[in-house]
C-alpha cells in the first residue's frame, strides 16, 4: 500500500450555476519519501489539488488514505490534528502572521499542539539557522525581504517534522535566484529528513530536476 | 459496504407513519384548545383569560394565565358547575404534543447518501449532523430546573438552620444562587460538549418548558388562595426574601435570568472546550495569538481610558492633543535633522512615522474598552450612592427607633402594666443588648406662638440610651436626665403677662415658679423652631381625647410641660413629628397604665428579625407580639431597594450597548483577520481554538474595560466620600451625598459587565471559526 493514495477524487464548483470540473475522478499513489512535482496550465487545478491533498478542502467524492487513515471522513478536530503533525504547507505567498516575529511565526505549528514554549522557540530557533535566517529571529514579516519571508514559512511549515510537505509555487514570487536557495532547501529536507514532498511549480527547470514529474491536464494526472 | 448501492437519495423509512403520527397529534392538540375554550366559554371567563394570555403568551405562560383567568372567574361566582372539561382538554393538548414531538423525532434508518461518481462516501460534515439532541434537552432541563430547585432547597435549608448560626437570608441566597448558578453551568456544559454545537432549540426549549415555570408559579401564586395555602409554606424563604425587594416579582425573574445566564454560560463553555470533538478546555496559545490581535493592556490605552473616565472627554483631548502636536514637532524636526546627513535613513523614519497611525479596529476596540469602562463605572457610582443613602436613612432610623419592639394584642387603653416582668424575661435572651419600656400616643404640642401636631413618647431616662441614640442626639443646653429631675430645668423667664387668656380649653401655661414644677419634654429641632421655643420655655401639650366626654363630644385634655431639651437626628420626619417625655408623666397624662410595650436593642442588627422571634418565644407568644425594624419601615427600604434595582437595570442598558460595540469590534477584527484564520486553520487549529481566540478578544476588552470603570468608579466614589458633593439642606436633610461602597456589589458590577461582553463575542467568534481554510487562501 502507497503512502499517500488517491481514488477517484472528483471535485467541482458551481460558478454562476455553471459546474465546473476541476478535478475527475483523479487516482495516484504517492510513496513515502518521493519528491514530487506537478506541473500544469494555469486554472488546470494544481492549487485545489494541493489544498485536497492537505485536507484545506473537502472534495466532492473520492477517497484518499495517508499511511492507511482516510483523512477524508475525520472530524474537525483529528483534520486539524493531521494538518498540524502529518502536512506542512508552504503557499505563493508567504502567509505568515503580521502581529508575530519570525520567531514566533516559526513556532506557531508547535505551540498548536501545546508545546512548552521554550522548547518550541529552540526548535524554531535551530530551523531558522538551518534556512539561513539566524540573525533575523525578532524581525517581523513586514520587515523581511520576499525571500526571507518565504524562507520563515518553509522552516515554520518544518517546524514538526511532518511526513509530508505540500509547496503550493513556493518561488512563484522570487527571482531565480532567491527561487534556487528555496529550492535547495527543499531537495535537502527530502533527502535529509525523509520528508514526502509534493511541489507545484510552473518553473520547468525545477520540474525536470525533480525524480518524478507529474502534469495535471484536464482533471488528471500524467506523468509529465 | 453490504447494502446495494443506492440510487440516488435514500428515502426516509415509511414517511407516511410519520406524516400520520404527526397529523393525529396536531389534531388532538387542536381538540385540547378547542375543549379548553369551551370550558372558557361555560364559565363566561374570557375576559380575565384574555387578558392573562395577553401577558405571557410563550411557554407555559398562556396555561398558568388560562388556569389563573378561570379561577378569577369562578371567584366570580358565575360558574355553573364544575370544570371538568378542563382535564380532558389539557390531557388531550398534552399528548398530542407529544405524538407530533414522536413524528418529528422517530429516528430512520441512516443509510449513507452515495455518490454516483465513485461509490465512496460523501465526506461533508452534513452526512453526520443530527438536528436535535435529546440528551442535550435532558442536560439543559435539568440544569435549569435542577438549578432552581437547588436554590429553592438550599435557601429554605440554610435559612432554616440558620436560625442559631447568625447569618440571615441574605447570605443563605448567596450561597443557595452560587450553587445553583453551578448546577446550571454544569447542565449547559454537559448538554453543549456532547451535542457539539450550541443547540439552541434545545436551549429554548429548556428554558420555556423547564425553567420559566417555576418564576411563572411564583409570580401568580399571591393570587391564586389555594394554591398559597398549600404551596406557600414550601416557598417561605424565597418568598419572603423577594418580598424584601417590594416587588417580588422583579426578584423571581431577576433570578431566573441570573440562572440562564449561567447555563448560557455553560452552553458556551461546553461548546468552546468539545466542538471539534476532543475536550480541551486549555487557552495558552489562544491566548497568545488574542493579545497580538488587540493590545488593549497598553498602558497608554488604559491610562487614556482612565483619564476620559475620571475626568471626561474634553481635558484629556487637549492633553493629548498637546502631546501629539509636541511629539510631532520633535519627530519632524529630527527627520529634518536626519534628511541632511542620511536621506535613506530619514526616508525610514517617515515611513515609520507614518505607519504608526491607528487603524479604525484599533480605534474601534478603545471605544468598545471605553463603552465598557462607563457603563460600569456609573453602575457603581450610582449604586454606592443608594447604598450610601440606604446605610444613611438606617442608622437615622435605628438611632431613633428600637431594633425589636414587643407589643402587647388588645386594647392600647389597657397597656402593659406587667412590663418589669417582661424585661426581666426579655432580659435572658442572647443576642439583647438593651430594652427600655416606652409608651406612645399622639397629641398637639402647643407654645405660646403656634400649635402642631406630633407623636408623643414616654421613655424611662434612665435606660432609654441602652437601646436610643436620644441621649446623645441631644443639642448642647438640654439634658435628658431633666425629664426625671424637672426641678433642675432652668426656667427662662421673659413670659408676657399682657397677653389675654381668652381660651380656656388650650390654657397658656401660667408662669409658676411656685408651685410643682413642670414635668419636661424634648422637642425636636424642627418642631422646636417652628414652636420657637427653647430650652426652659413651657408648652402645652393636648390630647385631643384623653379628657372623658362632655356634652359635645370628646373633651380634649391638656397639660404643661417644660422644654428639657432639644434634640436632632437628621431625619426631618423625626425632628418635626416626635416629643419625648417621662414615662411616669405619659402614664398619668394618657392614663394607660405602665407602658406601650418595650423596645429592644440586638447585637446585630440584621438578625432582628431572627431574635424577635426568640423573645416572643420566649414571652410565650399570645397576647405579646413583636415587630422588627425592618417590618416597622418595610414601605420604605422596599421602596428604596426597588430604586436601586431599577436604577441598575436602566444603568445596565449602557453595559448592554458597550456589548454591542464589542460585537461590532470583533466582527471587524474577525473580518479584518480572515487571512490569519485560514492560515491558522491550515496550521492545525481548530474550529474550537479558532473560537477560542476570539471570544478571548471580546474578553480582553470587556476586562479591560471592567477594570477601568472599577478603578475610576472607585475614585469617584471616594472623591464624593472624602471631598462630599454638598446638597441643599433644605431639601435634602443631608448635607451631602452619602456613598457606601460595598465590595460584593461592586465586585459583582465588574464580573456581570465582563460575563455580558463575553456572551457578546460569541457570535462573531462562531462566525471566525466557520471560515473555510482556504477561503483566505485564494486570490493572490
Amino acid at each position: 500500500m502507497a503512502f499517500i493514495e488517491i481514488r477517484d477524487l472528483s471535485k467541482s464548483y458551481w460558478l454562476h450555476g455553471k459546474r465546473i470540473d476541476v478535478l475527475r475522478a483523479l487516482s495516484l499513489d504517492i510513496e513515502r519519501g518521493e519528491l514530487v512535482s506537478l506541473v500544469g496550465a494555469s486554472g488546470s487545478g494544481k492549487s485545489t489539488f494541493l489544498h485536497v491533498l492537505g485536507t484545506l478542502d473537502a472534495p466532492v467524492a473520492g477517497t484518499m488514505t495517508v499511511d492507511g487513515v482516510d483523512v477524508l471522513g475525520l472530524p474537525d478536530a483529528d483534520l486539524a490534528r493531521f494538518r498540524n503533525r502529518t502536512v506542512g504547507f508552504v503557499f505563493q505567498s508567504h502567509y505568515l502572521l503580521p502581529e508575530f516575529t519570525a520567531l514566533e511565526n516559526v513556532a506557531i505549528p508547535a505551540l498548536v499542539q501545546r508545546m512548552e514554549r521554550p522548547t518550541a522557540f529552540r526548535r524554531a530557533r535551530s530551523l531558522l539557522d538551518r534556512v539561513g535566517l539566524g540573525a533575523r529571529v525578532d524581525h517581523r514579516p513586514g520587515e523581511l525581504s520576499g525571500g526571507e519571508a518565504q524562507r520563515v514559512a518553509l522552516a515554520r511549515a518544518l517546524v514538526l517534522q511532518p511526513h509530508v510537505l505540500l509547496a503550493d509555487e513556493p518561488t512563484g514570487n522570487l527571482d531565480p535566484v532567491t527561487g534556487e536557495g528555496i529550492h535547495q532547501v527543499l531537495r535537502e529536507v527530502n533527502r535529509d529528513l525523509g520528508i514526502t514532498a509534493v511541489v507545484v511549480t510552473h518553473n520547468e527547470a525545477l520540474a525536470r530536476s525533480m525524480p518524478r514529474r507529474l502534469r495535471l491536464a484536464g482533471g488528471k494526472v500524467e506523468p509529465a | 459496504m453490504d447494502e446495494p448501492l443506492a440510487l440516488g437519495v435514500a428515502v426516509p423509512a415509511r414517511p407516511h407513519a410519520r406524516w400520520m403520527l404527526r397529523a393525529v397529534g396536531a389534531a388532538l392538540v387542536l381538540t385540547g384548545i378547542v375543549l379548553a375554550a369551551l370550558e372558557v366559554s361555560r364559565a363566561g371567563a374570557w375576559g380575565p383569560v384574555l387578558a392573562r394570555l395577553g401577558l405571557g403568551a410563550f411557554g407555559w405562560g398562556p396555561l398558568v394565565g388560562a388556569v389563573k383567568g378561570l379561577v378569577e372567574a369562578r371567584r366570580g361566582a358565575v360558574v355553573p358547575q364544575a370544570l371538568w372539561l378542563l382535564g380532558p382538554a389539557a390531557a388531550a393538548w398534552l399528548v398530542g404534543w407529544a405524538l407530533v414531538a414522536a413524528g418529528s423525532l422517530s429516528r430512520t434508518t441512516p443509510e449513507p447518501v452515495t455518490a454516483e461518481a465513485a461509490g465512496t462516501a460523501h465526506t461533508s460534515p452534513l452526512a453526520t449532523w443530527r438536528d436535535f439532541h435529546l440528551g442535550t434537552l435532558a442536560a439543559y432541563g435539568l440544569g435549569i430546573l435542577g438549578a432552581e430547585l437547588v436554590l429553592v432547597l438550599v435557601q429554605t435549608a440554610l435559612a432554616s438552620a440558620s436560625r442559631g448560626v447568625g447569618w440571615g437570608a441574605p447570605a443563605a441566597f448567596g450561597v443557595a444562587l452560587t450553587l445553583a448558578a453551578v448546577v446550571a453551568f454544569l447542565g449547559g456544559f454537559v448538554g453543549a460538549a456532547r451535542s457539539r454545537k450550541l443547540s439552541a432549540p434545545e436551549a429554548t426549549i429548556a428554558v420555556l418548558y423547564l425553567g420559566v415555570p417555576l418564576p411563572a408559579l411564583l409570580s401568580v401564586l399571591p393570587t391564586l388562595p389555594a394554591l398559597d395555602a398549600t404551596l406557600g409554606p414550601r416557598f417561605r424563604e424565597i418568598i419572603y426574601l423577594a418580598n424584601l425587594l417590594g416587588r417580588p416579582e422583579l426578584g423571581y425573574w431577576l433570578t431566573f435570568s441570573l440562572l440562564v445566564l449561567g447555563l448560557t454560560l455553560g452552553i458556551l463553555t461546553g461548546f468552546v472546550a468539545n466542538a471539534s470533538g476532543r475536550l480541551d478546555v486549555r487557552t495558552g496559545f489562544e491566548l497568545f495569538v488574542a493579545r497580538r490581535h488587540v493590545h488593549v493592556f497598553r498602558p497608554r490605552l488604559l491610562l487614556g481610558g482612565l483619564g476620559v473616565l475620571l475626568l471626561g472627554i474634553i481635558p484629556p483631548l487637549i492633553i493629548l492633543g498637546i502631546l501629539r502636536a509636541a511629539d510631532a514637532v520633535v519627530e519632524r524636526t529630527r527627520i529634518r535633522e536626519l534628511g541632511r546627513r542620511d536621506p535613506l535613513a530619514a526616508a525610514k523614519a517617515l515611513h515609520e512615522a507614518q505607519a504608526k497611525s491607528q487603524s479604525p479596529t484599533e480605534m474601534m476596540t478603545a471605544l468598545s474598552v471605553g463603552g465598557v469602562g462607563v457603563g460600569v463605572m456609573a453602575l457603581i457610582i450610582v449604586l454606592s450612592v443608594m447604598s450610601g443613602f440606604e446605610v444613611d436613612l438606617q442608622k437615622k432610623i435605628l438611632g431613633t427607633n428600637a431594633h425589636v419592639v414587643v407589643l402587647k394584642y388588645g386594647d392600647p387603653q389597657a397597656g402593659m402594666p406587667e412590663y418589669p416582668e417582661v424585661m426581666k424575661k426579655i432580659a435572658g435572651v442572647p443576642g439583647v443588648v438593651g430594652q427600655t419600656p416606652f409608651l406612645l400616643g399622639q397629641v398637639m404640642v402647643a407654645s405660646e406662638a403656634q400649635v402642631d401636631g406630633a407623636i408623643i413618647k414616654g421613655v424611662d431616662p434612665e435606660t432609654t440610651g441602652q437601646v436610643t441614640d436620644l441621649p446623645r442626639n441631644i443639642l448642647p443646653g438640654g439634658d435628658i436626665r431633666w425629664l426625671a429631675h424637672s426641678e433642675d430645668i432652668p426656667v427662662r423667664s421673659r413670659y408676657r403677662m399682657d397677653r389675654p387668656k381668652d381660651d380656656d380649653v388650650i390654657q397658656m401655661p401660667k408662669e409658676a415658679p411656685s408651685g410643682p414644677p413642670l414635668p419636661g419634654i424634648l422637642l425636636g429641632r424642627e418642631l422646636a423652631s417652628s414652636l420657637r421655643v427653647l430650652v426652659g420655655d413651657p408648652v402645652t401639650v393636648v390630647s385631643p381625647l384623653g379628657g372623658g366626654m362632655g356634652p359635645s363630644g370628646p373633651i380634649p385634655k391638656s397639660k404643661a410641660f417644660r422644654v428639657a431639651g432639644i434634640f436632632y437626628t437628621g431625619m426631618f420626619e423625626y425632628d418635626s413629628k416626635f416629643v419625648y417625655v417621662g414615662l411616669k408623666a405619659a402614664e398619668s397624662f394618657f392614663g394607660i397604665p405602665g407602658a406601650t410595650g418595650v423596645e429592644l436593642k440586638v447585637k446585630d442588627v440584621d438578625d432582628a428579625r431572627r431574635i424577635a422571634s426568640t423573645v416572643l418565644n420566649t414571652l410565650e407568644g399570645y397576647p405579646y407580639r413583636t415587630k422588627d425594624w425592618g417590618e416597622m419601615n418595610r414601605n420604605l427600604f422596599s421602596a428604596l431597594r426597588l430604586e436601586k434595582l431599577v436604577m441598575g437595570i436602566i444603568l445596565s442598558i449602557i453595559v448592554v450597548v458597550a456589548a454591542g460595540l464589542i460585537v461590532a469590534t470583533v466582527t471587524m477584527l474577525v473580518l479584518e483577520k480572515r487571512k490569519e484564520i485560514s492560515v491558522l486553520k491550515a496550521l492545525g487549529v481548530p474550529q474550537g481554538g479558532i473560537v477560542k481566540i476570539f471570544l478571548a478578544e471580546g474578553l480582553q476588552i470587556g476586562l479591560a474595560g471592567g477594570i477601568l470603570g472599577l478603578f475610576s468608579g472607585l475614585a469617584w466614589c471616594l472623591f464624593i466620600e472624602k471631598v462630599g458633593l454638598r446638597l441643599d439642606p433644605e431639601v435634602y436633610y443631608i448635607p451631602s451625598l452619602p456613598v457606601k461602597i460595598e465590595p460584593l456589589q461592586t465586585a459583582l458590577t465588574v464580573l456581570i459587565a465582563i460575563l455580558v461582553t463575553y456572551l457578546a463575542s460569541i457570535y462573531p467568534a462562531l462566525r471566525a471559526s466557520r471560515v473555510e481554510p482556504v477561503e483566505g487562501l485564494k486570490g493572490e
